[in-house]
């Protein structure tokens, strides 16, 4: 199993980048091979991940979620796999360039800095914990795809208003359909986010003797999700559309990336384990 | 085969010329059956508003003259049945024969000889004209496989390049655009300002891709109402459009007007009424009917004359870049094509070689037969049978499968053993524009 888990490690950055080579390719170049081979790449490199985590988790005897680098392949494979589902269900098959390079970069720095590491605290050896953290980054991945399909949507959008009608203009979904998956990403993501925090508030009372609810992360959380909430609420209240709405995915995610980074640098709490 | 192509197009003649030679469906089978009967032994004719392409394949028993002066006297034919002289003068016409006259048909059913590239509605035309002739029983074995083959590269040049793809005409890519913009035009709401004849054209093209509902505002009322019976949707009052503005994602504007009629205060208060939902606005008025700060507002979408004529431009260049990839197809076709008229020799020359070998052993045999006991003439019968099958045997098998030999050294292969054992007679049907080079 080692080996599988050494030879999947080396392997799955080269399979991303395959993945996100032949998305490249198909959408600036138009490359009808590319075009053929890219899905079926990403179900591979979907497979392989998955066969690579499962694996980790048998071997070393817990979920890979102790270190920042298991982290970032856990976030990488969530990523693709929020992609995947996006594309499987909307049958828009352009964008993924844009998404999964943020998955090739993530499982390339894991790759490079991973070690293994058999003793790790017991807190984390629960499987509440892995549904807990799972649905987290599940939840974040789908907000950061709404922020690369608010980000889509603002570059065509000037496109069309400048009047350029070149690459972006060819191969990018329309307007509306663009929109429609930033929101379908961000209310994923937002009822993920409340199952991670549903789950994280049950366990930390099973955890931990002295933990308290002001934890800078448990708050950096808490606003992130109430942020999301409110953006919701808007669009469906206020019924705000179009560029608007595109402009606070990504400012949310920004803020939510911003908060998380802050959280784990300069704070520390009971949430911090590497 | 001696396939020839007589015809008239966009490039030889111009329309009221080309009109002159166009052939309407209940004139096509008359007119095939004539030139069938004085020519040909396979004919038909395509005819559209761009082309007129009389295709046939000579036939030596109807026609005495050369092969050249047959063209002539098939095209003076053509123009007669139409009574197109003077109008129509052989300068108009182009005459290709053999191969290049099929790569011409592959190429106009690849889109890339029709006037605009890419533009293969005509494959239509050449199935159902085809089909006419069909009908009236001028067509033959070779003329279905070249048609057949023909539709193969307009349904390859379709699937496998990118030579339709994209708007070439204004009101199309006016479509394109809201396409671009809007994910289900069914269910969004056009209002046409103005009922010119460009507007018009545009507001066609948006209920022929099923926009939800069509108004119009137009400064006479009668002709906007007059323009609703023919494409449907209701009409407003010129000075009201600006309510109907509310209910609508895609405007078009063709106003002969000296100032703006859609100024940016209005639009303000058009799209906080309707909560700033996208709005697409197409001005093709000349002067401008549109203020161009207009676009400069959040959700809306302004684009002129030259914006939707950039779009058909570059997608004209695109279409260009692409003539290379059809022209692929159109060789690989033609090659398969002269690879089954090649077969369609090698079969034909077996036989006649069998033939050859059977009568001198029939011959022989029905001269000495009478010298064998009748137990033994059954067994000589039996043994020189035997004997030509083993000679024939390695021939025939050569013959069948020149692996890895080129068609032209097939072809001469066919015609040494032609040769050899004076098949020429026989000969299936005329080889010259077999040797006609692919181009």
């Amino acid at each position: 199993m080692k080996t599988i888990i050494v030879l999947l490690n080396f392997l799955l950055p080269i399979l991303y980048g395959a993945a996100v080579w032949s998305y490249a390719k198909a959408f600036f170049s138009n490359s009808a091979t590319a075009k053929r081979i890219k899905t079926p790449l990403l179900s591979l490199t979907i497979a392989c991940h998955l066969l690579y985590i499962v694996s980790r988790t048998l071997l070393f005897d817990h979920p890979p979620i102790t270190t920042i680098y298991e982290i970032l392949s856990v976030i990488a494979f969530t990523t693709a796999v929020a992609y995947a589902a996006i594309e499987f269900l909307t049958k828009v098959k352009s964008t993924g360039y844009f998404v999964l390079i943020i998955s090739f970069f993530f499982q390339l720095i894991s790759t490079l800095f991973i070690r293994d590491l058999p003793n790790v605290n017991p807190v984390l050896r629960s499987n509440l914990l892995g549904f807990h953290v799972t649905s987290a980054l599940l939840g974040y991945s789908a907000f950061a795809i709404s922020a690369v399909y608010g980000f889509l949507y603002i570059m065509l959008y000037h496109h069309i208003k400048s009047k350029q009608f070149g690459v972006i203009y060819d191969n990018l979904p329309n307007l509306e359909k663009l929109e429609r998956m930033a929101t379908v990403s961000v209310i994923s993501g937002f009822v993920l986010l409340t199952v991670a925090i549903i789950v994280g508030v049950v366990w930390l009372p099973m955890a931990f003797e002295h933990y308290s609810y002001f934890d800078p992360k448990l708050v950096g959380t808490f606003v992130i999700w109430f942020m999301y909430g409110i953006g919701l609420l808007a669009k469906q209240t206020i019924g705000w559309q179009g560029r608007k709405i595109m402009v606070l995915s990504i400012v949310g995610f920004a803020v939510a990336l911003l908060s998380l980074t802050v959280v784990n640098v300069f704070l520390s709490g009971f949430h911090n384990f590497y | 085969m001696n396939l020839v192509l007589i015809g008239i197009n966009h490039r030889t003649a111009l329309l009221d010329v080309r009109e002159k030679l166009w052939f309407s469906e209940a004139e096509l089978p008359p007119a095939i059956v004539q030139l069938r009967d004085q020519f040909f032994s396979e004919c038909f004719i395509v005819s559209t508003c761009n082309r007129t392409e009389l295709y046939g394949i000579v036939d030596p028993q109807k026609s005495s003259l050369a092969n050249e002066s047959t063209i002539q006297a098939a095209s003076d034919t053509l123009i007669t049945l139409k009574s197109a002289f003077p109008s129509v003068r052989h300068e108009h016409l182009y005459q290709i024969s053999g191969c290049r006259a099929a790569a011409h048909l592959f190429k106009v059913a690849g889109g890339i000889d029709s006037m605009v590239i890419g533009d293969i509605q005509i494959l239509n035309q050449i199935k159902s004209h085809y089909n006419l002739a069909s009908g009236e029983q001028t067509t033959g074995v070779f003329l279905h496989r070249l048609v057949q083959t023909a539709l193969r590269v307009g349904k390859r040049a379709r699937t496998e390049t990118t030579i339709c793809e994209g708007a070439v005409s204004v009101g199309y890519a006016a479509v394109e655009l809201a396409n671009k913009i809007f994910s289900d035009l069914s269910q969004k709401h056009a209002l046409l300002i103005g009922a010119g004849e460009t507007g018009e054209l545009a507001a066609k093209n948006l209920t022929g891709r099923g926009i939800a509902s069509l108004t119009i505002a137009n400064r006479t009322r009668s002709k906007a109402e007059d323009l609703v019976k023919e494409l449907g949707g209701n009409v407003v009052d010129f000075d009201r459009f600006e309510e109907a503005l509310r209910a609508t994602d895609v405007v078009i504007c063709s106003v002969s007007s000296p100032q703006y009629i859609l100024t940016p205060e209005q639009l303000q208060r058009v799209m906080k009424a309707r909560s700033n939902a996208p709005l697409l606005i197409i001005d093709i008025g000349v002067p401008r009917n549109v203020h161009p700060d207009v676009n400069n507002l959040e959700n809306v979408f302004l684009n002129d004359i030259d914006s939707l004529s950039r779009i058909v431009d570059q997608n004209l260049q695109r279409r260009k870049s692409e003539i290379a990839s059809v022209n692929a197809i159109v060789l690989e076709e033609l090659v398969g094509m002269r690879q089954w008229l090649e077969s369609l020799q090698v079969h034909p020359t077996i036989t006649d070689l069998r033939d050859f070998f059977e009568n001198v052993r029939a011959d022989e045999v029905r001269k000495h037969i009478n010298r064998f006991t009748e137990q033994d003439k059954e067994l000589v019968e039996l043994l020189t049978k035997r004997i030509v099958n083993k000679l024939l045997h390695l021939p025939t098998t050569n013959l069948k499968n020149g692996d890895g030999e080129s068609a032209e050294e097939r072809h001469k292969k066919i015609h040494i053993v032609r040769g050899l054992f004076g098949l020429q007679k026989k000969d299936s049907v005329g080889n010259d524009n077999n040797q006609d080079s692919i181009e």
